[in-house]
């Protein structure tokens, strides 16, 4: 078995560190108004940066249970 | 190993020539800079998407992710996953700013935002990233096709070696040649061709080695664990580990990308309007990314696969580089590995023919006609002179492409494609990617921020390459060192704390820069004191480049580290000293912080943001005037709920088009004619509409 050094901290890593940028991002984006809740459009657009990052993490957490158990 | 026939050649040479014809066709559609270089910025998400898809894969994304697959396993993929970190500072900061601003390319941005000198600064930066990124597709495609040739080739009785660097210089001159006639209409449809060609090669090597070793089930139990594992190890070996790719591409790379590859931003440019851009990125993110990861690794996933099953077919020397050809030589027959070279092929056109026209719009718009007001052959006010400016983009295409053959010896050192790809994404990324992320999303980044960015952050950056052990091993997080190439990837990290260093100390410290310059300017000898700052700087700035290049030990580490953390902070008090700079008006419009503002400037009058449905409408010329109006009935724009004055968008009907034929307009006062829209000559002139097509209309804001 693969420690864990090699499996889930790399994820770890990757989802934490890259999330610190993206939730910077996030905030960003709704103190200046770059995107404006009161449009449907940009609502929509707020849920899919949200699904995105999890939709990646998923996807990677995923693929490590496979290799891992499958 | 023998690879290829005669047949795969034919093959290569008549995909050559078809892509040649179609990229020609789209000549038409090429009336001026805008839609050569922007496409006339009418295109829907889909088009977009799909040809970025060929971008993003460059023929040395087939060479590298293969080789690190067939080395490292799945992990090869990761690169193409880790980009969405930035998408929020993408898609609601830079994309809206670059398009509401109206720039035409990075640099413009800057000087808007900055100075003139600022913009001098990044095209160079520019310039040298995108010559940068040509040399590494050249260098790629010269190491695919090179297994396919024989160690000599005979004309005439005189016998020719062929080398690497030979080969280069021959797929380049076809490629220049291809590139140098098409405009960004033309790229966007090869792009779009190409792109579904490069996943249709890539899905069929795949497919293929996984029946050739026995279906799924086989192919998995044929893989270690470890091997199966969609991350590398977390810090060893140097060449590959998770660490070093977060940074390197997951940070540097994905920002580079997004935001510096003026090739890719013109791509969004010529999208109709900012929210067709944003589903273009998003689509290309969220899933043409992933399938791409597959299409570019999967060829070294099943030749991992199947050197354990048969290790007696791929030879024990095989270079990790050519691995991708010598699988696809073995699965496929005569004609089909012609096509999936021909693929590779693509893949470089594809990506050079886009960062070439980037290169041509930069020297076109940065350099060209700059150099021209200042030498005062024409004036700031003049128009462009378009005849003049296609002659210009496609001498400077040639001129790039040659650039981008020297590149290649920069980089021809490197033991894998994928190491020379990371040398170059760490090096040349971090300043530019902090001037452009400080520049848009933090106002109080000032032109002495920038300027120190761009040279402190360089020397810094030097001095890194130099003193790999007492800069960068430090925040190394255990990589291992390499005495030739150290520190690959984690030069990125040093890279960005050096270059987001200086460019935050030096914005914080303006009061204080701005009294020592108020009190040099009083000084009778200010001009002395001056010239004698500029020459230190000079000269700690040629010292650091030639510590670097020539890894000399004149002086030690720590005074030569010291006197370049002075010379950056002499760079900013230069920069304060002669670059006016008002903070107001130069971020109303151009930072996150004031996009509505950029918004309403774009349209030129109020924004009206109603919520309305888009009209299908037949069209009826009025040839009384041409002006730049468009009438629709009064029923009509009330379904749009626009109002006269605001930005309409009209294009034909058929949504397979993908905007190709359309055009932006702006609503006129309305009739009663329902379901008919009056327009002019020149509406027709720019979108080519067809008589008896109906037309789409979709108001924009």
């Amino acid at each position: 078995m693969i420690d864990f050094y090699n499996t889930w901290l790399p994820y770890i890593y990757l989802y934490v560190g890259g999330g610190i940028f993206f939730l910077a991002g996030m905030i960003l984006i709704r103190r200046t108004k770059a995107i404006d809740m009161r449009l449907k459009r940009d609502r929509f657009w707020w849920k899919a940066l949200i699904f995105g990052y999890f939709y990646f993490a998923v996807i990677h957490a995923f693929l490590i249970i496979a290799a891992l158990y499958l | 190993m023998q690879i290829g026939t005669q047949l795969d050649w034919i093959v290569l040479v008549i995909y050559m020539i078809a892509m040649l014809l179609f990229g020609t066709y789209f000549a038409k559609y090429n009336k001026d800079t805008n839609d050569f270089f922007f496409g006339g910025r009418r295109f829907t998400w889909w088009i977009i998407a799909m040809s970025i898809v060929a971008t993003g894969i460059s023929s040395h994304s087939f060479v590298k992710y293969s080789a690190m697959g067939f080395k490292y396993g799945f992990s090869s993929s990761m690169s193409y996953i880790n980009d969405w970190f930035f998408v929020p500072f993408f898609l609601f900061g830079w994309l809206p700013i670059i398009i509401y601003s109206r720039v035409r390319s990075i640099p413009e941005y800057f000087e808007r935002r900055f100075s003139p000198s600022a913009r001098f600064l990044v095209t160079i930066l520019q310039l040298l990233y995108l010559v940068g990124y040509v040399g590494i597709g050249f260098l790629t495609m010269g190491k695919a096709i090179m297994p396919l040739m024989p160690e000599y080739l005979t004309f005439f009785g005189i016998q020719f070696h062929i080398t690497l660097m030979g080969l280069i210089w021959i797929t380049a001159f076809v490629t220049g040649v291809y590139i140098t006639f098409g405009g960004q209409t033309a790229v966007i449809f090869t792009d779009l061709v190409q792109g579904l060609m490069l996943m249709t090669a890539g899905f069929l090597v795949f497919f293929l080695g996984i029946a050739y070793v026995g279906g799924w089930d086989s192919f998995w139990s044929l893989l270690p664990t470890s091997w199966k594992l969609p991350l590398a190890h977390f810090n060893t070996p140097a060449e590959f580990n998770s660490v070093g790719t977060f940074w390197e591409d997951g940070i540097a790379g994905s920002v580079g990308f997004l935001f510096m590859n003026m090739g890719l931003i013109m791509r969004f440019m010529a999208t109709k309007n900012v929210h067709e851009g944003r589903k273009a990125a998003t689509i290309n993110i969220l899933f043409m990314l992933p399938l791409s990861a597959i299409v570019v690794g999967g060829g070294g996933w099943v030749a991992k696969a199947i050197s354990v099953k048969f290790p007696s077919l791929i030879p024990a020397g095989t270079a990790p580089d050519a691995i991708f050809v010598v699988i696809a030589n073995i699965l496929t027959g005569p004609g089909v590995f012609g096509f999936i070279i021909a693929a590779i092929a693509a893949a470089l056109m594809s990506t050079v023919a886009t960062l070439l026209n980037a290169a041509a719009a930069i020297w076109v718009n940065d350099v060209d006609r700059p150099v021209r007001i200042w030498l005062k052959i024409i004036k700031k006010e003049n128009p462009v002179d378009e005849k003049r400016a296609m002659v210009v983009a496609r001498g400077a295409t040639v001129a790039f492409t040659l650039l981008g053959i020297l590149a290649v010896y920069a980089f021809s050192s490197y033991p894998t494609v994928y190491q020379a790809h990371a040398f170059f994404h760490a090096t040349l990324t971090p300043p530019l990617m902090i001037a452009i992320f400080f520049g848009v999303f933090w106002k109080k980044f000032t032109p002495a921020g920038l300027i120190t960015t761009v040279i402190g952050g360089i020397s810094l950056m030097l001095l890194g390459n130099r003193y790999p052990l007492e800069l960068i091993a430090p925040i190394a997080q255990g990589t291992p060192y390499d005495p030739v190439h150290p520190f690959t990837y984690m030069a990125a990290l040093y890279n960005l704390i050096v270059c987001s260093s200086v460019a935050i100390l030096a914005s914080l410290l303006q009061h204080q820069l701005k009294r020592t310059a108020n009190k040099i300017r009083k000084n009778v000898h200010h001009q002395k004191i001056m010239y004698s700052i500029i020459a230190f700087i000079i000269a700690i700035v040629v010292f650091d480049i030639a510590t670097a290049l020539f890894q000399l030990s004149i002086i030690t580490f720590m005074p030569t580290f010291i006197l370049t953390v002075v010379m950056s902070g002499f760079v900013a008090l230069v920069t304060t000293f002669y670059v006016k700079y008002d903070p107001e008006a130069q971020t109303l419009g151009l930072t996150i912080w004031s996009i509505h503002q950029a918004k309403e400037w774009f349209k030129g009058r109020k924004l009206n943001e109603r919520e309305g449905e888009n009209a299908i409408v037949s069209w009826k010329l009025i040839e009384t005037d041409n002006e730049d109006i468009i009438n629709f009935s009064k029923h009509d724009m009330h379904k749009m709920a626009a109002e006269p004055g605001d930005l309409v968008y009209i294009s034909d009907g058929r949504k397979y088009l993908g905007g190709l034929k359309s055009c932006h307009t702006v609503y006129g006062e309305p009739h009663n004619e329902k379901a008919i829209v009056h327009i002019r000559k020149l509406h027709i002139g720019k979108g080519l509409f067809v008589e008896g097509r109906m037309l789409e209309a979709e108001k924009e804001m």
